[in-house]
């Protein structure tokens, strides 16, 4: 299939725009990975940060039991230092915490509940050492020994747990969600890139195809081109020769026609001239004697001159019939529409050959054909006139004293076919190869009768059949005229 | 017409293959009052065997003084080539030729003029041309001098 401009731009451009759709996916979903990864290294600091501040709450809590458990034993103010220092911090600590759960969906409620066990267990305390402070340690003993106090502690690590617990499992979900998006951009990115090689493939071998495409085209181009100027060149060579065959043609036309007009014209005063002789000898009256000297010349003019003027007249006539006979035939035959058919040369030549068979007998002679004839798309009737013109020469000119030998042989070559006929005749002269295919022109010895115009229609049909003639003769020896004939007829 | 170093007559070989030309062109030139022998020849292979004899050379019209009317449309050959071979013939090259012919081609007469042809006479068909021009011609044949050919 021929890749045309408008069709290689638009696969170009459908190519093009398939790897910048590829490219654009790979761009947008990086981005999002790299946004969702951004998101959950956020969570993960959240969660790590929970976890962190849950133990810093736990300890803040575990600090400020052990103040006041050790300020109970001893009534020492400097066992109360670790709970005085943790106890501003629980509420920053628990506010800091609130804030990092507090986007999940149970984290408000969890937050309460934590705030509202680590408030009672503040209060626990404060009551403890307020008792204590006021000198009743036994009332804070009993306190502490209800349990009250442990109870709440042991509900507080297990909700900071929860919460602990709960933020690894986020982190754990995070990172699978993470390893899984890594995993998808990997396969996107693999997928995007084969594409993108795909196209970048597609698109290489188009333009190289189109290019070769270009390449080869301008070569036949180039080509026609050349044959083109070729042709051009035949054609002029062709019209120049049927050009100058016309002028030739009307030069001898106009010659021969003319010669037998001169014959006529000349002949007819004559007569004339003959006729007033005769006039002259008859004019005596009838009284008087008649001029014997007159009487004389018209006998001769009767019985000569005028018989001898009427022989020239009518055979003049009889010429210029024949002369224009001949040029009708020939022009009927140049109108004839050829017919291209398929011919077999070997029968048709093996029957122009049979036609002159009797011919050869009288003379002696025999007549020779080739082995092998190619086929080929002429006119038959054309060739059938051709052939059988030049095998009738080879029959008529024999060289006299010489047993007559004819030889029909073919070749085939790279243009077309060439049909040999050879003859051990009596040959033609070198200056006479180009005047015998001339109308009515001979060459050499006129002691056997034609009109001269066998060759002329032989070179003529030829010519129509796109083919040439040419002869190769030594005279005395004999000729060969070779018949270049195209193997597929072109008819003009 | 005279010949000036010998006794021998003129001889006028006339090459035309027309016989009806050829006996209108001896009548006008007998009417003329040239009474020279005139050998006639229907075909160029028979006028070049008298011209040249049977060996080709020539040699055969030495001493023979000839003048040479002829006719370019010949049969067998053109006149053109007798005219050739006579004005390149040692023997031959001084022999007067006049050439009686039916074409006026202009590049034809130049042609002739150029092989040597002394005089070019077109046939007219009409015929008071035609024996005027003869009769001319004669006229002028009984008044020129043809040299011997050696």
């Amino acid at each position: 299939m021929a890749l045309t401009e408008i069709s290689l731009i638009r696969r170009i451009f459908v190519l093009m725009l398939a790897g910048v759709l590829s490219l654009l996916a790979i761009v947008g979903l990086t981005l999002w990975l790299t946004a969702r990864v951004s998101d959950h290294s956020d969570e993960v600091v959240r969660a790590r940060n929970t976890r962190l501040l849950s133990a810093t709450l736990l300890s803040l809590l575990q600090d400020m039991e052990t103040g006041q458990r050790g300020y109970l034993l001893t009534h020492d103010p400097r066992y109360l230092e670790p709970y005085e220092h943790a106890k501003p911090q629980v509420d920053e600590t628990l506010g800091r915490l609130e804030e990092m759960i507090e986007s999940d969906p149970s984290g408000p409620a969890e937050a309460r509940e934590l705030r509202e066990t680590v408030s009672a267990k503040i209060a626990e305390l404060s009551e403890t050492l307020a008792r204590a402070n006021a000198g009743d340690d036994a009332g804070a003993l009993a306190i502490i020994n209800s349990d009250r106090g442990r109870n709440l502690m042991d509900t507080i690590r297990g909700q900071i747990n929860e919460i602990g617990q709960r933020a690894d499992g986020r982190v754990r979900d995070r990172l699978d969600a993470m390893q899984q998006s890594t995993h998808s951009l990997m396969l996107v990115s693999i997928f995007a890139s084969l594409l993108i090689l795909m196209v970048a493939a597609t698109a290489i071998w188009t333009t190289t195809r189109y290019t070769r495409e270009l390449v080869q085209a301008r070569r036949e181009v180039e080509t026609a081109n050349a044959s083109l100027e070729a042709r051009v060149q035949e054609r002029t060579a062709d019209l120049t020769r049927a050009n100058e065959e016309i002028q030739r043609f009307a030069y001898i036309v106009s010659h021969d026609l003319r010669a037998p007009l001169v014959n006529i014209v000349g002949f007819t005063s004559e007569m004339e001239a003959g006729l007033g002789t005769l006039q002259r000898a008859f004019a005596a009256k009838d009284n008087e004697a008649p001029d014997t000297a007159a009487l004389e010349e018209a006998r001769e003019v009767t019985t000569t001159d005028l018989p001898e003027a009427i022989g020239f007249i009518r055979a003049s006539t009889t010429k210029m019939d024949r002369l224009i006979n001949a040029i009708l035939k020939l022009s009927r035959e140049g109108r004839r529409e050829l017919r291209s058919e398929r011919v077999d040369l070997g029968p048709l030549l093996a029957t122009a050959a049979a036609s002159v068979q009797h011919q050869l007998d009288e003379h002696g002679a025999r007549i020779e054909l080739g082995e092998r004839f190619p086929v080929i798309q002429s006119d038959r009737l054309a060739l059938e006139q051709v052939f059988g013109n030049l095998v009738d020469n080879a029959v008529k000119y024999l060289a006299p004293g010489r047993p007559g030998h004819i030889r029909i042989t073919a070749e085939e070559s790279l243009s077309g076919v060439v049909v040999e006929v050879a003859d051990n005749g009596r040959g033609i002269a070198a200056n006479d190869f180009e005047r015998i295919f001339e109308l009515f022109r001979r060459a050499g010895t006129q002691d056997v009768a034609g009109e001269g115009i066998g060759l002329a229609h032989v070179r003529a049909l030829v010519r129509r059949l796109g083919g040439d003639i040419t002869v190769d003769s030594e005279l005395g020896k004999g000729s060969r005229f070779r018949v270049r004939l195209p193997r597929y007829s072109r008819h003009v | 017409m005279a010949n000036p170093h010998s006794a021998e007559p003129v001889v006028i070989v006339m090459i035309e293959d027309d016989e009806g030309h050829a006996r209108l062109i001896e009548r006008n030139i007998r009417r003329a009052g040239v009474n020279n022998q005139i050998v006639p020849f229907a075909n160029g292979t028979a006028a070049l065997e008298y011209l040249f004899g049977e060996d080709g050379t020539g040699a055969v019209s030495a001493q023979r003084a000839l003048l040479i009317l002829l006719d370019l449309n010949l049969p067998d050959m053109t006149g053109i080539d007798i005219l050739a071979k006579v004005k390149a013939n040692t023997h031959l090259k001084r022999t007067p030729v006049i050439i009686l012919t039916t074409t006026d081609d202009q590049r034809e007469i130049q042609r002739c003029y150029d092989l040597g042809a002394n005089v070019y006479i077109t046939k007219p068909v009409n015929y008071e041309g035609f024996s005027n021009a003869i009769r001319q011609l004669g006229l002028f044949l009984s008044v020129m001098q043809v040299p011997v050919a050696d």
